[in-house]
Order: structure tokens, then sequence, then C-alpha cells
């Protein structure tokens, strides 16, 4: 799984967001490392649609403009854990082969 | 006076945005253009309406010029993806001969036929010889023949095809058939190669031409070995090993006695001075057949007689040697040469393919002759 989909799918865990608020709770998320870009954000939001890990939530008009909303799927749910199971794991490797503290207990 | 600014400023950005939005794909446009315009705008309204310095001013052209090409890359992104998800849809290579005996006979070929390629690449190239020499070691397996790059499309080319039939992958395992003859023609008309004017040749490049419509214009293996049934695949499967491995390793099993060891070479690959693909080829065509029923059996005999002709010529030079010729020369009535090889199979897969043109054409006329038939006292009251 490619970061900024991991980012997208961790913001979308806490609850549906709008696109705006999906960008700015990225570069919360990743500590101002990673931010994204409307076009970026769109495709990843595309692609997650159409593989049924994201979809529609509601609509609204605010000052004018179109606000969707987008949840995380049960499938997006699962794929995310299953990721971070991933991502744990070879954390745990990694710093148990450096020795650093907070390896595998 | 600082009013108007920020507006002209925004319907500015605005039209640029929805400038490059224009790339997108036209369903995407419809549904998410004015939720994109929404954030860029928003993105763009944190940053401030006039930049202090020019510091600033560049970092913000710099940011915009990053939102452009985001935005273009997003684009050839979800234009990639519909082009992707069109091909992925698209069910290449679909196509399926309509006639239900035909399509049947294809199917039988498709499984007969890579294996009898197996089989003849297998007995021609001496291939489980020299694995078994390379890795024993002994002089039992010793082969002196060496492959050249003129046997390459067919000691590679066949136990592909066969590979990818037990795989499953019937539409590649057709390309590869295809490629397979392709590269025999083109490695034959080399000079250097010595030509394909060789029945055995004719017959290995006219099989997998033969493989590659039966794989490709089918149902596939599976309804192939469905009509063989399991005692028919049984039969042709155990024919193939049976005579496969006599003629691999005939001569080591029932060889010369002599003190010489027997080498494969001396074999050759025949039986009763014919190839052993000849003899492979017809004891399974002929159990295959008797397996099914006769209109599809009668066309799995023409279909699998396209490359079996050529040996008719290696046949009929056999016995003018044999009845006309003085021991130790001469030449047969008609020498093998590429038109008298191949001629004879094309015309034959014409008068099969001018038959179910045909046939379909009568067919045809007949159907529409029982629906005006039909239709006729219909349209009469009708009216």
């Amino acid at each position: 799984m490619q970061e900024p989909t991991f980012l997208i799918l961790t913001a979308l865990a806490a609850g549906a967001q709008h696109g705006y608020g999906i960008m700015t709770d990225v570069t919360r998320i990743s500590d101002g490392r990673v931010r994204l870009r409307a076009g970026t954000l769109y495709a990843a939001l595309d692609r997650l649609k159409a593989d049924g890990l994201v979809t529609g939530d509601r609509e609204e008009v605010v000052d004018g403009r179109l606000r969707r909303y987008y949840r995380i799927t049960d499938a997006g749910t699962a794929e995310l854990a299953a990721e971070v199971r991933r991502l744990r794991a070879n954390a745990a490797a990694a710093a148990s082969r450096l020795g650093l503290a907070g390896g595998p207990a | 006076m600082s009013g108007p600014r920020p507006e002209r400023r925004r319907s500015r950005m605005e039209r640029r945005y929805r400038r490059l939005l224009a790339l997108y794909p036209k369903d995407h446009r419809r549904e998410h253009a004015e939720e994109m315009v929404g954030v860029l705008l928003a993105a763009d309204g944190d940053a401030p309406v006039r930049a202090p310095n020019p510091a600033a001013w560049a970092r913000r052209l710099g940011q915009h010029t990053a939102d452009s090409a985001d935005l273009i890359g997003g684009a050839l992104r979800i234009r990639g993806r519909v082009v992707l998800d069109r091909i992925r849809r698209t069910r290449w290579l679909s196509w399926t001969v309509r006639d239900r005996r035909w399509s049947d006979a294809l199917a039988v070929v498709s499984v007969i036929a890579p294996l009898l390629l197996l089989v003849a690449a297998l007995t021609e190239f001496r291939i489980p010889q020299a694995v078994a020499n390379s890795i024993t070691g002994h002089p039992h397996w010793g082969v002196s023949a060496t492959l050249g790059l003129a046997d390459l499309p067919m000691a590679a080319g066949a136990p592909g095809v066969a590979l990818l039939v037990f795989l499953g992958l019937r539409r590649l395992a057709g390309l590869g058939a295809l490629a397979t003859a392709i590269g025999q023609i083109a490695a034959g008309a080399v000079p250097a190669f010595a030509g394909y004017a060789d029945p055995a040749v004719a017959f290995t490049v006219l099989l997998s031409c033969t493989a590659a419509v039966a794989l490709l214009f089918s149902p596939g293996p599976d309804r192939g070995l469905a009509l063989l049934t399991r005692g028919g695949t049984a039969l042709v499967g155990a024919g193939a090993l049976i005579l496969g491995g006599f003629s691999v390793g005939g001569d080591v099993w029932f060889g010369p006695m002599d003190d010489r060891a027997p080498r494969f070479d001396d074999f050759g690959g025949k039986v009763a001075g014919l190839p052993a693909d000849l003899l492979i080829a017809a004891v399974l065509i002929t159990a295959a057949a008797a397996c099914l029923r006769a209109p599809v059996s009668r066309r799995v005999l023409a279909l699998l007689a396209i490359p079996v002709i050529p040996y008719a010529f290696l046949w009929q030079e056999k016995l003018a040697v044999d009845l006309f010729v003085q021991p130790g020369g001469g030449t047969a009535v008609i020498p093998s040469s590429i038109p008298m090889l191949y001629l004879p199979p094309l015309l034959l897969a014409s008068l099969i393919l001018t038959g179910t043109w045909l046939g379909r054409r009568r067919a045809g006329e007949r159907d529409r002759q029982v629906g005006s038939a039909t239709s006729g006292p219909r349209s009469a009251m009708s009216a």
C-alpha cells in the first residue's frame, strides 16, 4: 500500500471527512511530512472507490461550494488493519535487529 | 479597496483550475469538478491574500505550479486507469467458431495438437536424454546431436505451449503455438538452416498452426477433455506416454546388442523406417476419434489430417526408393518441395473453411425460409 493511500484511509478511519478535511488531516497525521494535493487526493479516492475501500457518505453546500464526504468501508478497514499489522511486524523486526528499545515484547 | 482584489484573484484561480480540470475524463469531471475546485480554492485560501515579500511570492508561485502539475498528474493517472480497466474488461481474442460440431472438434484438437507437439519436440530433440545425460553423465544417455539456432522455436515453443495449456492459459498457449509456427518458418527460411522442405518440419509447422487455431478459436482444452471423457483422455495420454517413451528411448531398451554403447541418434525417432511422430500422431488421432461421436470425430480427423499430409510425401519417397531405385542412389518420383509439402494441407484447410462457410449459408437460408413461412400468415392477418 502506498503511503498516500495509507494516510487517506487512516484519516477516514476516525470518521467521514470531505476532500479538504482529508488533506489537512493527512498533513496532521504525517506531522507535516506529507502534503496531499487535490490531483493526488482525487486520483487516490477514485481508485479507492473503485476498489470498494472508500465510499461517498453525504454532500453539503458551504459558501456556495459543494462538499462531498467520504467514509471508509468495512473492506477498507480490513485492508488498513492488515497493513498496520504488516508495518508493525516489519518495524518490530527492524527494531529488534537494531537492538532498539520497543522491539518485540 | 482590498475587497474586490481577493475576489478577482479567486475567480482567476478558479478559471485556471477549471481549465486544468478539463483534462480529466468527462464522468470524473461531472462527479468531482465542483468539489475539486472547492478544495483547491480552500487550500489556496489558507495563503495570505498578498504576498508580503518576493520570497513569499515565489513560494506561492511554486505552490500554484505544483498544484497545476499535480492536477495534470492526477488526470493522467485516472485516464490511465480508465484505459487499463477497459483493456481488462475486453475479452481479448474471444472469437470462437459458431458451429457447435466444429467448435467441439477444435476443442478436442486443442488437447491433441499441443500433446503431439510436445511429444514431437521431445523425440526430435531428444530432450529427455539430454536432461538425463546432464544429470547422470552416464554414457547410456549420450546425445551427439546438439541443438542449433533453427531448432530453438520448436525446442522451446512446444514445451512452452504444453505448459500454458496445462496452466489453463488457452489464449496465451494459442499465441505461443502461433509464435512457434512463425519461428520455425523464419528459421527454415534462412538458407543456412537448410530450409523447411522437409516433411518432419512441415509436420511440426502445420501442427503448430493447427494447435494455434484450435486454442484461439475453440472453447479450449477443458471442453476437449470433457468430450474425450475420462476413458478417452486416459487412452490418448497412455498412447502418448508409451509411444513417446518408445520413440525417445527405444534404441536403449530394445536397441542393438552389440559391443558399442547404443546412442539415441542411431534410432533417430523412427519406427519401421518412418518418423515416430507419424506413428504417434496416427495412434493418438485414432484413439481420440474412436472416443467421440461421429460428427465430431470426422471433423477431428479432418483437422488433424492437415499436419499429417506432408508425411504422405515421405512415404511415397520411401516407396519409390524401395520399388524403383537401385541400391545406392536415386530420387523419389515426386521429390519433397515446399509447394508439394505445404499446398495440399492448405488446400484441405481451405476446403474445411469453404465447407463450413457454405454450411452456415445454407443453414441461414433455411432459417430465413422457415421464418418467412411462419411470419407470412401472421402479417397477412395483421394486414
